[in-house]
């Protein structure tokens, strides 16, 4: 980037940088409001809740945090979950989300603001988003110049997919991650500029706070060395490169391993072994390019062979231990998670659970419109854009988007990671596209006249802009000598062309026709309008809601269900607190965050087998079901059925991944029982099997008593098996609008009368039947 | 001292090049002898000229610059010494070896930055005080082993 020129004190052009600087600062304040208050919806259109599932479980760490103290919170072991294994929840828990809340709560009620933990946590991700629009408008900066900055830091606060993820209420790891994603790149961009060891040191630390936020921390450590290779490669290499990479790996697989979750996963698994092979190539080129300087041609040629031959037997050396380490364990060296993403397709092969998450699913086409509206056909002009000085930083901001484009692409998820990329391209294409219009507007107003006021006034432009394009001090450079002479213009641009070709091209991209500019710029503004409207739209009505209140429109008025607090307020109230509640894993974090209750499987899902248990005993009948969850003392089991009332997300719904996941580790159950033309049907035409498992005759207990006809509105239709009693299962709950159902385990009898019978006869049948079917 | 260590230096660093130099001489052994007197006299020439060349490169060599490079042989070497005895004894605790051996490449990574910035012929920090370069360099390794110490168990 050129220098800022530091104008003279008192003049004229340095009023102007200080107003430009405070109109800079002024916008970023409103930015940062705006990307507070455009994700209070949710708090205005319900209440000031904790959203969907996972940010209960973060919400309830906090709560621990702050009640118990950092030392107990790192040395946690959670027996309230994976009853009756526990979850180590120092150790397999980020904890950068839940130390911020902490810290920020601990540090209001210090200096007397009483905040309580659920509204802090409730207020992080907004706060957060502010932070980030701001670090987008520090790394846009470093990129293009200031007035790039503001339009990307303006877009990035109202983007939706960003807004999805970081409503007032969304407690999750995504809140705080992406804003130390682009904290991180916006250090090391600075380094890169810069070449100081100082940014280098905050290069990172950024990078460990995001290695505490999030598992996506190895986007960054593999964007980062693709990105040196890159330069290496075109032949960009410079010291700077060296001071900007060669610390952060070091220092940053240190602090890696300092995280429990991570551990000496920073430097045994796949996904960390590119940040190495990097730093091994930028040693050899850096000791190449060192011999260059200091010897003569002749030498030198000695000298790099043997350099290159040293270097080359290290590089051989360290992969063939990486080889070693990669070809002993059966993934390569990745886990699940990254490997789902680099092979879309082996998750639903080898993994049912990953595949069965509907974040993880690739998108859709429309939800790239949906989710990054304008932006999407503002990206390609803003990597032309980068292109025409193609700077370190711009080459880094290209490969970026690029990459990220990809990811977004096999998991929908990830348009989170896109987001920030394309609001960084955007913003640097709307600025350009502004320069132009507003340049020409100028010129061409400025062109009938011959005042040096309007000289100057083309010299500066609306927008607050830094002078730090070199296309703009050519033109400054230009301006000043046609000021200076006070002559005719088209002999003063002459001699002011030959220095640069490129202030000519910029000279014929200034020379629009003034009505073109003016209706372009127009336009420009109306596009910006119509993504504020969507974006508004977007996140009022798509993502503001918590998922854990719903709401309808009917010609009553608004129907509110909350059946969901409802069951859980009832389970705290009328059972003992050492009571286990057994579910599907979806509800196993609110069960226990809001209910106090020790729940089976959670949403954690890292245990494969006690989630495929789980599952069998729903697709089991009644007795099989009885039997697997008495083994793991379970008291009651809850199940969400929406059938009255036309809930999408019930448990029948999703009971095809309980057979598919059961399955998976129980051969007994066979997918095939339970399909009828290759599709789950529970009307008349159903199987016998599913009309017998367990989740069936839970979900339709008495529902027939409802209307007469047991007509299922998400499925719409009359279900197959209408009265039926239940014989090891009572019920004992059922909320306002049946979605919540709580059954208790009948128990077991005291006398056995049948089974002796069944013993002595079949003998030959039970041994059969033992081996394929361990729980009856 | 210095000026005796600087000597041997040169003369050892001659002794390589020369026999480098000595290479080609040795190909046109064959020839009459009137090459071969301009082939000595080449040769005394490229030797002044190596000579020069490594006087000037010496002298550009600052004392500081040698200390860092020292620093950083030793550093490297001590990384290795660690690393063989992990090969002899076994890695466990796996965190006090990879803390101790990344503490080295640490160091020895640092002192190279520094090395890059107090560089007198290096353009691009022409402007920076070899102060804050050294200010710099003092902070990234306060930061790194802070995390070495806490990490080492």
């Amino acid at each position: 980037m050129a220098a800022l020129e530091s104008p003279q004190p008192g003049t004229t052009s340095a009023m102007r940088h200080a107003f430009g600087n405070v109109l800079s600062v002024l916008i970023l304040v409103l930015i940062g409001v705006l990307a507070f208050s455009i994700r209070l919806f949710s708090v205005i259109k319900y209440e000031s809740v904790i959203h969907e599932f996972d940010p209960y479980f973060n919400y309830r760490v906090t709560q621990f945090l702050s009640k118990n103290g950092i030392y107990e919170f790192w040395n946690w072991f959670d027996d309230r979950t994976w009853y009756p294994l526990g979850r180590v929840i120092g150790g397999t828990v980020y904890p950068g989300l839940t130390l911020t809340a902490g810290t920020i709560w601990w540090v209001l009620n210090s200096i007397n603001i009483p905040l309580s933990v659920e509204t802090v946590c409730v207020f992080t991700a907004p706060v957060f988003s502010a932070f980030a629009s701001w670090a987008t408008y520090l790394l846009t900066k470093e990129v293009k110049g200031s007035g790039a900055g503001l339009a990307a830091a303006a877009l990035l606060a109202m983007v939706p997919s960003y807004i999805s993820r970081s409503v007032a209420g969304s407690y999750d790891n995504e809140a705080v991650a992406i804003f130390a994603l682009i904290y991180t790149f916006y250090l090391y961009i600075k380094t890169l500029n810069t070449g100081s060891l100082f940014y280098a040191t905050l290069n990172a630390i950024a990078y460990f706070y995001m290695v505490c936020s999030w598992g996506g921390y190895t986007f960054i450590i593999n964007l980062i060395p693709m990105h040196v290779l890159l330069c290496i490669v075109t032949g960009r290499y410079s010291p700077r490169l060296y001071i900007a990479y060669a610390p952060l790996v070091v220092l940053g697989t240190l602090l890696a391993a300092l995280v429990p979750v991570v551990g000496f996963n920073a430097v045994l698994t796949s996904e960390h072994f590119a940040s190495f092979l990097v730093f091994i190539i930028i040693h050899v080129v850096a000791l190449v390019y060192y011999i260059k300087g200091i010897l003569s041609p002749k030498m030198f040629k000695v000298a790099v062979t043997l350099v290159v031959s040293i270097g080359l037997v290290v590089c051989f050396l360290v992969v063939a231990i990486l080889v070693a380490l990669v070809a002993s364990s059966p993934t390569g060296g990745w886990s699940g998670r990254s490997l789902s993403l680099l092979d879309p397709t082996y998750a639903s092969k080898y993994i049912p659970i990953i595949a069965s998450v509907s974040e993880h699913q690739p998108p859709t086409w429309p939800s790239y419109f949906m989710d990054i509206n304008v932006l999407a056909f503002l990206v390609p002009a803003g990597i032309i854009a980068c292109f025409s000085p193609l700077s370190d930083a711009s080459s880094f901001v290209v490969l970026y988007i690029v990459m990220s484009v990809y990811f977004s692409g096999v998991m929908v998820r990830l348009m989170l990671v896109l987001a920030p990329a394309a609001c960084i391209m955007s913003g640097i294409a709307l600025s350009q596209a502004f320069d132009v219009f507003t340049g020409s507007i100028k010129y061409q107003l400025g062109g009938s006249s011959n005042s040096t006021d309007d000289a100057e006034d083309t010299s500066t432009s609306n927008a607050p802009k830094d002078d730090a394009s070199a296309s703009k001090t050519d033109k400054g450079e230009e301006i000043v000598k046609e000021r200076s002479s006070k002559k005719g213009k088209k002999k003063e641009r002459e001699p002011a062309d030959k220095p640069s070709v490129k202030s000519k091209i910029k000279k014929k991209a200034l020379v629009l026709p003034l009505e073109a500019s003016i209706v372009a710029l127009l336009l420009l503004i109306m596009l910006g309008a119509f993504y504020v409207i969507h974006c508004v739209w977007a996140a009022a009505e798509a993502y503001s809601a918590p998922s854990i209140v719903l709401t309808s429109q009917s010609r009553d008025g608004l129907h509110v269900f909350d059946d969901f607090r409802e069951s859980y307020a009832w389970l705290s109230h009328n059972t003992d607190v050492d009571d286990k509640v057994a579910s599907w894993w979806d509800y196993g974090y609110q069960t226990t965050a809001m209910a106090n209750r020790t729940v089976i499987v959670d949403n954690n899902t890292w245990n494969n087998t006690h989630i495929a248990t789980v599952g069998t005993a729903m697709s089991s009948p009644e007795k099989a079901a009885w039997e697997i969850f008495n083994s793991l003392d379970v008291k009651y089991v809850l199940v969400v059925f929406g059938g009255l009332i036309g809930y999408p997300s019930d448990d029948i719904n999703k009971f095809l991944w309980m057979v598919r996941i059961g399955g998976g580790v129980f051969p007994h159950i066979k997918e095939a029982d339970y399909l009828r033309d290759g599709q789950y049907r529970i009307d008349s035409e159903a199987t016998p099997t599913m009309l017998n498992c367990l989740m069936y005759k839970l979900s339709y207990y008495r529902f027939v008593e409802t209307d007469g006809k047991a007509y299922d509105r998400v499925r719409r239709t009359e279900i197959g098996k209408k009265n039926f009693k239940l014989t090891h299962f009572e019920e004992v709950f059922t909320s306002h609008h049946w979605m919540v159902r709580i059954y208790k385990l009948k128990p077991a009898r005291n006398r056995i009368r049948g089974r002796s019978k069944k013993k002595t006869s079949s003998g030959s049948k039970s041994s059969k039947s033992a081996k394929k079917n361990p729980w009856v | 001292m210095s000026n005796k260590i600087y000597f041997l230096v040169l003369y050892v660093l001659n002794l390589i090049f020369t026999r480098v130099g000595k290479g080609e001489n040795e190909r046109n052994e064959s020839d009459e002898r009137k090459k071969e007197i301009l082939i000595k006299v080449i040769d005394k020439k490229s030797k002044l000229i190596t000579c020069v060349s490594l006087i000037h490169f010496v002298i550009s060599y600052v004392v500081s610059a040698i200390i860092i490079d020292l620093y950083v042989v030793f550093a490297v070497f001590t990384a290795l010494i660690q690393v063989a005895y992990m090969a002899l004894v076994g890695s466990f605790p796996f965190n006090s070896f990879l803390s101790g051996v990344l503490s080295c490449i640490g160091t020895a990574v640092l002192a190279v930055c520094l090395r890059i910035q107090v560089n007198k012929e290096n353009k691009e920090f022409k402007d920076l005080a070899p102060e804050r370069a050294f200010a710099d360099f003092v902070l990234c390794n306060l930061v790194l082993h802070l995390v070495i110490i806490n990490f080492l168990g």
